[in-house]
């Protein structure tokens, strides 16, 4: 190397450096040669990313038998929610591979409709999904999250009607029959007696999981839904600031705060939120179906102790379900194989058998209506007290309201929660706490939120060109 | 005059910074403004605007209650942080303190912690199981056991999680500030009568000015790049009302969770320019010195 530089007349000797000077130069030489000379890992067959452990605990045993029996090979990679967000954008965007196949999160899906119709990243599977008659076999609702601009891009994983979740001891023991209440009005009523120091530990304990935050969104939309109202109507225009989306705001603030209260923060997948409800200080919680899986596997002491029963309604004779998660599987436009994509989704979407392995590892009912009437879904379920949980979800399946899949649907949810935190505010600060007196601050809050959701769809230029 | 080197010797030893800095700040600095003057979905789609994103950004409520909330952390940091730094660096500089250079590290270790790790700590000691609630009601038995700190005073603890990371840093500053204050002057003030107050204000903050408007001048631009913290304590969002939403945390936002990077680069333009009008006026501040 010495001699290579005293050809270009440049005074390097041996003492130009020190040794530790030397010694580094040559590990900088031998890394970068190392990392030149490191073979890129490449697998054979379809990558495909999934973002929920218990969805790929699951695809495990399913994948190794497919993979014993059929081509393409699949590679399954777990990631975390916001990492395969950012690698899947980033892909999307610069046209840059990804994996053959993705499972993406409800809650994840709205950036990638937000550009123009054909950068969308997922391959249009319109075409596909009715030709083979998949449209029809599929719950229609569960199709919403998935479209935009009328076409669909995912093979929908999911229903995921909710009810709601109670303790069943408690309740029983306080001689209080909370599955002949009907509306959300009694339910207020009837559950308010259990409000109080419950445990003995000189502290107010509540009812129901429910708090005006960033992580209710979810519920908070599906809550809206049930009772009819929306933030985005099917055509895609925006309808915050409506009478409906206002009763809920102001309903549900009145039972946050005030002499009326009957709900407290106890957030899900949290090890607090578990604690309270395993110490009894919260004793409802909206359930969807993947929820029941989710609760077996992180509180099991709770088994035999829960009964579910159908969401109360907004109003009688009102809609007892509501719908909260979902994911799909679809296709990448970067993929060298579609046609195998497509038949390995069709196979862990679409099948029997792991429909039945999705309900009994995930408490998940499938979203082909032809195997509802299984007997796997009629199977008691211990945890919830012996109920059919199964046969439950489904007989509420078909009532599920339809969901938005429009791109601005994740703003319009964070301003609306926002909007139910500053009635709650208002309450705590003025003092008025009943429903009746606080739907016009919900309806100036959510004039609010939509001024500032209207502005951003406005701005967007690529959907205002759109029809 | 010949130097024994070819003429284009100089160009290849320059070579490797020119090619880091143009790749690495020149271009995307450039290319950002560009960005500013469109619309994107990502590097791929792109409609030119003009001047349409900074006309929305003057009319967007988001964004100026993004400022507010930096101005107010940054007022916070300004006025709470370096007065607190300053007094703990002069009581370390006293002779009289025992044991200095182990209260030196003791403050100044929180400075070595990641802001990730301070922010995970903070989000769980002001959780409403947390100790700052134990505490409180174990000191105060009326105090709420759940005071929902992450959702009233959402500013004042993040105000309180940077001052503990930063007090102790910005006192290093100050300590060696303090080593330009002239002993003779402050003794001579002294004999003169001059009791600790004017001392101080006639003494020390005169010797100290340059260094204390860089110091807050540091705080200032620390302050307005504002975002780990707030990210990661207020879980990835700007918190309840937007109480804890800040300018940078804005631009990652659209730039980076909506893909709008030309708003974003709109953003980052106007947040340079606020630290441009910051740094101007320590210029001159200095220059007043000076003169």
């Amino acid at each position: 190397m010495l001699k290579w530089l005293r050809q270009f007349d440049l005074p390097v000797s041996r003492e130009s450096l020190s040794v530790g000077g030397w010694l580094i130069c040559a590990l900088a030489v031998a890394s970068s040669l190392g990392v030149l000379a490191w073979p890129i890992s490449r697998h054979e067959g379809l990558q495909m990313w999934i973002f929920s452990k218990p969805h790929g605990e699951m695809y495990d045993t399913a994948i190794e038998r497919w993979n014993q029996s059929n081509t393409p090979e699949i590679n399954l990679s777990l990631l975390s929610n916001e990492a395969m967000q950012q690698r899947m954008l980033a892909g999307f965007l610069s046209d840059t591979p990804s994996a053959d196949l993705i499972e993406v999160e409800r809650n994840f899906i709205p950036q990638v409709f937000t550009g123009p119709i054909e950068d969308v990243g997922f391959v249009d599977l319109t075409g596909r999904i009715k030709a083979e008659g998949i449209y029809d076999q599929i719950n229609k609702p569960s199709f919403a999250p998935w479209s935009s601009r009328g076409r669909i891009f995912g093979l929908p994983h999911d229903v995921h009607p909710m009810m709601l979740a109670y303790r069943a001891d408690v309740f029983e023991a306080a001689g209080i029959d909370l599955p002949s209440v009907r509306t959300w009005d009694e339910f207020a009523q009837v559950v308010r007696p259990l409000v109080g120091d419950r445990n003995g530990n000189d502290t107010t304990d509540y009812i129901i999981s429910m708090w005006a935050s960033g992580g209710f969104r979810d519920q908070l939309e599906a809550l809206i839904l049930q009772a009819g109202g929306a933030l985005f109507d099917e055509s895609g225009r925006m309808k915050i600031d409506t009478e409906v989306n206002a009763r809920v705001l102001a309903t549900l603030a009145s039972w946050m705060v005030g002499p009326d209260r009957i709900a407290v923060d106890a957030p899900e997948f949290d090890a607090t939120g578990n604690k309270m409800r395993l110490d009894g200080r919260v004793l409802v919680a909206l359930m969807p179906d993947w929820l029941c899986g989710v609760w077996q596997s992180n509180i099991p002491r709770l088994s035999g102790k829960l009964k579910l029963m159908p969401l109360p309604a907004w109003e009688p004779g009102g809609r007892r379900t509501s719908v909260w998660g979902g994911a799909m599987i679809g296709i990448t436009k970067t993929t060298n194989d579609p046609e195998g994509a497509w038949k390995v989704a069709k196979h862990l979407y679409l099948s029997e058998v792991l429909a039945e392995e999705l309900f009994v590892t995930n408490g998940i009912i499938s979203p082909v209506k032809s195997y509802w009437d299984r007997d796997f879904y009629d199977v008691p379920s211990d945890y919830f007290s012996g109920q059919p949980v199964g046969r439950m979800y489904i007989d509420l399946a078909p009532d599920i309201p339809i969901r938005t899949s429009s791109p601005f649907n994740t703003q319009a949810k964070d301003r609306v929660a926002n909007a139910l935190y500053r009635v709650k505010e208002y309450a705590l600060k003025t003092g008025r706490h009943t429903p009746e007196e606080l739907m016009d601050r919900a309806h100036l809050e959510l004039q609010k939120a939509e001024r500032i959701v209207k502005r951003q769809v406005e701005q967007n230029v690529f959907l205002r060109s759109e029809p | 005059m010949n130097s024994g080197y070819p003429r284009w010797a100089p160009y290849v030893l320059i070579a490797p910074f020119l090619a880091v800095f143009v790749t690495f700040m020149a271009y995307p600095m450039l290319y950002s403004l560009v960005l500013a003057v469109q619309q994107t979905y990502g590097p791929k789609a792109s409609r030119f605007v003009f001047l349409d994103n900074f006309a929305y950004l003057l009319t967007d409520p988001l964004f100026w209650r993004a400022v507010r909330n930096t101005f107010v952390f940054a007022a916070g940091s300004v006025l709470i942080q370096l007065p607190l730094s300053l007094g703990l660096a002069m009581l370390l500089n006293h002779n009289k303190v025992k044991g200095r250079i182990f209260f030196r590290l003791i403050f100044f270790s929180p400075a070595l912690v990641g802001t990730v790790f301070i922010a995970v700590m903070f989000g769980l000691m002001f959780s409403r199981d947390g100790l700052i609630n134990f505490s409180l009601h174990g000191l105060f038995s009326v105090f709420d056991p759940e005071f929902p700190w992450l959702e009233r005073f959402v500013m004042g603890s993040l105000i309180l999680a940077a001052l503990w990371q930063f007090v102790g840093f910005n006192m290093i500053y100050f300590l060696a500030a303090l080593q330009n204050v002239s002993k003779e002057l402050s003794e001579a003030a002294m004999v003169d009568g001059a009791g600790p107050w004017p001392r101080f204000m006639n003494v020390t903050v005169p010797a100290i000015r340059p260094i204390a408007s860089f110091v807050v001048l540091l705080s200032l631009i620390g302050s307005f790049q504002l975002f780990e913290l707030a990210w990661v304590l207020l879980n990835n969002s700007g918190g309840p009302d937007d109480q804890g939403l800040t300018v940078v945390m804005y631009l990652y936002q659209k730039g980076f969770i909506s893909f709008d990077l030309g708003y974003a680069s709109a953003i980052g333009w106007v947040l340079a320019a606020l630290l441009m009008v910051f740094a101007v006026i320590q210029r001159r501040v200095s220059l007043m010195d000076e003169d």
